[in-house]
């Protein structure tokens, strides 16, 4: 092999991502893929009320169909495990409906046939009799309302801030997060400016290509997983916890993700799965439809109030935000991403009296949690636009007062965490030269008028977090690395097999990753919240270097001076007289965290690292129809150092581009918590020929000093500025300013018309 | 989901596609480009028993262009009529507008023939056969008979058409030289179906003047028809910014548009205005 080649630096290298050619050509395994012998699939019959007693369950039409094997409803679930209820931060999610159905969609009973058609055909012939109960959809309503979602709290052990509502009863607030510093009132009281608006965004869907699948393979005494899940190791921690038995006695295996995006973080269809094989004592196979990932999980619809004290020299001297996140009938994560998202409420600003209320309510709509951004996009979404109407009220160029109010290098977050490694200026900097923000700019005619926006956000890392890794050299010089890190599209094997690379001195081509199997692979908290390269990264690095180490000491006792990967071979076959043995490389990480205090909120150290994301827009308004055209999109990051450039820059577009989905036109809506667009037809995500006709991406040259060679997450960046900098250039383009998202074509033309006093009447 | 089980059939004539129609009494579908049949099988919206395919009767894929008009087989596709270099000058309108039709993988399968006896309001070929007076063929038991566009349809996704009976042509009047025409319409996303549209053409006199207008709307209506006031708004006058407007105000003000999960009818109102605006400006 080439010299050359295997010296190169192996970090800041666009190495080619390692499955493309399986995937393009179709040989990349999924598990919806995988056919077993025996097994017996399962359709859901769900609950077509928002909330209600379940009174009787009708299953002998299903029954009486041919083929079907059997009718599985919670009662049935619980002669299994008797306490049937799970979720990483609430113990409040029923294997299948208990007692009550909380949303329209709920499974309330399942059907297992040898053939999926057959089972749906039966699970339609399911009937149900409910007495039904008063429900409630909006979240700030649900705050005070007289209509419990769920009799008791029921806290699980992870989270220690959700202690304190163990046994709570008569209410709906599922996590408050609280941050005090300083004292605002006093700052609204003599303020030169005082500013305040509320802002609203709604439920959208994250829409895997892959829907939710998953198949349980009973053995003698043991269970195997195989499932679609970005987090193997709390599958099995859940599933073991639930049956009562030990981790080991339960395998958890993925192949290739179709996609994740946060909805499959922690456990989704895995109880049901396994629940039913245990049942059935055969294998059970569930794939969702496309449809049904709307009753799984979506991302919070939000009302976020926002007040700001603004000095007569446009410096931000108090801002008090209280956000309401609207978290569906189960919690999920949702209580994390209220407080690990709810403490940057107030942005990436210098402010020195802060007061945060965030707080997770129970409503009866589908559940949900984690979404690409983990609650940053929402936030960023009102704080950025109230940012911008606080600049254009005082006459202040928008770009000009960010700057002024920026966070800088070893300045206090609100929380009392200082900023290292941040480059929000640098962020600002950047996407107004790539704008030409300075310059004169061509504002159309006529019915075609055209604005531009910015908008820059900040996220926190989710912590504290550990991951272990496991790299396995074997007498050639190639190495396998064992790591629980799922690659579901964003290119982590190739990147993770770059730092093995980088440490061992070898090329990354010679470095293969294993899919996760929690058999063989070690432990990792899970992908999710950009957390992989930093954490996983970390563990990796380690494990290299762990591996180096012994090969070092392998090659001194041998007498060959390190290289390469042929001087790996050379010294393992003097050692062993031929090619045989391996060398293991082990290493795990955990991030350093110091708790936020329950009373203040405040921390010292609350995150690992800072994620900054930034965008630009140039677009044009359709003055008589209210279509935007996106002209120029600039995405600007700091991700650190870059391991695999050209990865960063798909993951930076495509967060964007996910997000200008959720700006513009992705909506779930709900009539009375039924949805009444569960079809791609109807909820419409944007097509290729809906893309921006120019998008930039650009990742800082920056550098995380606390990071494995620099770098930190970047999964989500890309989409923090995004949909306020699409409203800043809309208001930029034609004077109306919108609070809610999406911005849909018709919403900007209703905004045209009110704002020249022709409001439109239906 | 699935298909429902189901018989599938391939006549190689008219007449034996004919009998298999009567025969099923109603039990059975025609299969033309499958781009609306399939996915309403597969919902599960439709069982029928048979699925008749017409691929395989001959001449229903024919483009003819003569003195009298341009003739179209039912099984003539959208990307047939877009690539049709004689089309170009023989109906530009025609040719226009497919490019508002649905992606360039439909466009390749769906036809002129099951787009209009699916007859969907928000679809353009629908609306086009009805503005350019087009003459549709069908053919049942009883012999073929002749309908025109505007008589066709009976409200949304539904025709006169008689039960054993099958769209054979679409013909559409001579177009003359020098005659003027317009294509707009409004999707929220690209290939969508449209919010609002509106099709139109008309003559000129030496003077200028707007000879026999035909305005069409689709999508902001229950099924496609002429916008008759709007018409009459520009009939014999020399077109202006003005009486732009004003044609723009009374079609706007005639339509009848549904309020659904796409859009409100007061947008779709709005919509029809500019669309139809628009479309003149481009005329
Ligand atoms: C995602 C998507 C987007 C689309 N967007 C658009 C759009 O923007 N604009 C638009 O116009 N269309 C759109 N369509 C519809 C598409 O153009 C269809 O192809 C067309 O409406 C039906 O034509 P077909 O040949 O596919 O008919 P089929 O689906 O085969 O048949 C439709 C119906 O017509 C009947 N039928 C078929 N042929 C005959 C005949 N010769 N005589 C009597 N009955 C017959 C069938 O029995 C059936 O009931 C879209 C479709 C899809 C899937």
């Amino acid at each position: 092999m080439d010299a050359k080649v295997i010296k190169e630096e192996q970090i800041g290298r666009s190495v080619p991502r390692m499955e493309g050619a399986a995937k393009v050509t179709g040989r990349a395994e999924y598990i919806h893929n995988i056919r077993l012998p025996g097994v017996l699939h399962g359709k859901m019959f769900r609950s077509r009320i928002a909330h209600g007693r379940i009174v009787s369950i009708d299953t002998s039409a299903a029954r009486a169909v041919a083929g079907v094997h059997s009718v599985v409803t919670g009662e049935d679930i619980q002669r299994l495990i008797a306490e049937p209820y799970y979720g990483p931060a609430f113990h409040d999610q029923p294997v299948l409906a208990l007692h009550k159905v909380r949303y329209v969609g709920e499974p309330v009973a399942v059907v297992l046939a040898t053939d999926p058609h057959v089972a749906e055909y039966a699970a339609g012939l399911i009937t149900a009799q409910y007495e039904e109960l008063p429900a409630v959809f909006n979240e700030v309503e649900a705050a005070t309302s007289p209509i419990h979602v769920h009799d008791e709290l029921k806290p699980a052990i992870t989270f220690p801030d959700l202690k304190h509502l163990k046994g709570k009863r008569g209410t709906n607030i599922a996590l408050d997060y609280k941050l005090r510093r300083g004292d605002v009132e006093a700052q609204f009281a003599s303020a030169a400016h005082v500013f305040e608006h509320e802002f609203h965004t709604q439920h959208i869907m994250h829409t895997p290509f892959e829907p939710f699948v998953a198949l349980a393979e009973p053995m003698d005494d043991s269970i195997t997983i195989h499932t679609s899940t970005q987090m193997p190791a709390y599958v099995r921690l859940e599933i073991a916890r639930l049956l009562g038995w030990p981790e080991n006695k339960v395998k958890v295996r993925t192949a290739w993700l179709g996609g994740g995006f946060g909805a499959k973080v922690y456990v989704k269809i895995e109880p049901m799965v396994v629940a039913l094989a245990l049942l059935a004592r055969r294998p059970v196979k569930m794939s969702l439809t496309m449809e049904e990932q709307f009753y799984v999980i979506g991302k919070h619809a939000t009302t976020f109030r926002i007040k700001s004290a603004v000095t007569a020299d446009g410096r931000i001297s108090a801002r008090k935000c209280e956000v309401f996140w609207n978290g569906g009938a189960y919690a999920d994560i949702g209580p994390r991403v209220s407080q690990k998202s709810g403490f940057t409420s107030t942005g990436p600003y210098r402010i020195e009296h802060a007061q945060i209320d965030s707080a997770e309510i129970y409503t009866n709509l589908p559940p949900a949690g984690a979404f690409r951004g983990f609650g940053i996009p929402q936030l960023v979404w009102a704080y950025e636009s109230h940012t911008d109407i606080i600049a254009r009220a005082l006459n202040i160029d928008p770009l000009e007062f960010r700057r002024r109010n920026i966070l800088r290098e070893g300045d206090e977050h609100p929380t009392g965490t200082a900023m290292r490694d941040a480059e929000f200026e640098e962020v600002l900097v950047r996407i107004s030269a790539r704008m030409g923000w300075d310059q004169p700019f061509d504002r159309g005619t006529g019915t075609k008028r055209r604005g531009r926006g910015i908008a820059i956000g900040v996220k926190a890392s989710i912590a504290p977090t550990t991951s272990f890794a496991l790299v396995n050299v074997s007498a050639d010089g190639s190495a396998v690395l064992f790591c629980n890190t799922i690659d579901m599209g964003q290119g982590s094997n190739t990147s993770m097999a770059q730092l093995v690379a980088q440490v061992l001195g070898t090329s990354s081509e010679r470095v293969r990753v294993t899919q996760a199997d929690t058999d063989v692979t070690p432990f990792d908290m899970g992908t999710l919240g950009s957390r992989s390269m930093f954490h996983m990264g970390h563990a990796v690095r380690l494990a290299a270097e762990h591996a180096r180490e012994q090969l070092e000491a392998l090659c001194a006792e041998t007498g060959i001076e390190y290289q390469d990967e042929h001087s790996i071979a050379q010294a393992f076959r003097k050692k062993f007289g031929m090619q045989a043995g391996n060398i293991f490389g082990v290493g795990h990480y955990t991030s350093r965290y110091q708790p936020a205090d329950h009373d203040t909120g405040m921390s010292k150290e609350i995150t690992p690292f800072w994620m900054i994301g930034g965008t630009g827009i140039e677009l044009e308004v359709d003055t008589e129809t209210g279509h935007v055209t996106i002209l120029r999109m600039v995405n600007v990051v700091d991700a650190g150092r870059a391991v695999n450039p050209r990865v960063v820059d798909t993951q930076i577009s495509g967060a964007a581009l996910m997000q200008m989905g959720a700006t513009l036109s992705e909506e779930m809506v709900f009539n009375e918590g039924e949805l009444t667009n569960p079809s791609l037809a109807f909820y419409k995500i944007p097509g290729m020929r809906d893309m921006p006709v120019a998008i930039e991406n650009e990742a800082l040259e920056a550098e995380t000093r606390s990071g494995p060679f620099g770098a930190k997450g970047v999964g989500e960046s890309g989409t923090f500025g995004v949909s306020p900098a699409i409203a800043n250039a809309i208001d930029d383009a034609i004077g109306v300013r919108l609070y809610s998202l999406p911005l849909t074509p018709e919403a900007i033309y209703r905004g045209i018309c009110a704002a020249r006093g022709e409001p439109l009447v239906d | 989901m699935k298909l429902p089980p189901l018989d599938y059939a391939l006549p190689r004539s008219l007449d034996e596609a004919i009998a298999l129609l009567s025969e099923s009494e109603g039990q059975a579908k025609l299969l033309a480009g499958g781009q609306s049949l399939m996915p309403t099988l597969a919902f599960r919206l439709a069982t029928p028993a048979l699925l008749i395919d017409l691929a395989a009767i001959p001449g229903l894929d024919r483009i003819e262009i003569t003195a009298a008009g341009v003739r179209l087989g039912a099984r003539v596709r959208w990307v047939d009529i877009e690539q049709s270099e004689p089309l170009r000058t023989a109906h530009p309108l025609l040719v226009a507008a497919m490019a508002h039709v649905a992606h360039y993988q439909i466009r390749n399968r769906g036809t002129v023939g099951g787009s209009l006896a699916h007859a969907d309001p928000a679809a353009e070929w629908p609306g086009l056969c009805v503005t350019c007076d087009a003459i549709i063929e069908v053919i049942g038991p009883a012999g073929s008979r002749l309908i025109e566009a505007g008589a066709f349809f009976s409200g949304p996704l539904s025709t006169h058409l008689a039960e054993a009976e099958i769209i054979t042509s679409i013909t559409l009047p001579a177009w003359p030289r020098g005659r003027r025409w317009g294509f707009q319409e409004f999707s929220r996303r690209r290939g969508d179906f449209a919010l609002a549209g509106i099709a139109l053409h008309y003559d000129t006199d030496a003077a200028g003047r707007v000879l026999d207008p035909h305005i069409g709307v689709i999508g902001a209506c229950h099924s496609p028809h002429r916008l008759r006031a709007a018409e009459q708004a520009i009939s014999g006058q020399v077109l202006d910014d003005v009486l732009i407007e004003a044609c723009a105000q009374a079609g706007s003000a005639e339509v009848d548009p549904p309020t659904d999960l796409h859009g409100s009818a007061r947008y779709r109102r709005a919509l029809v205005h500019a669309m139809l605006s628009r479309a003149l400006q481009q005329a």
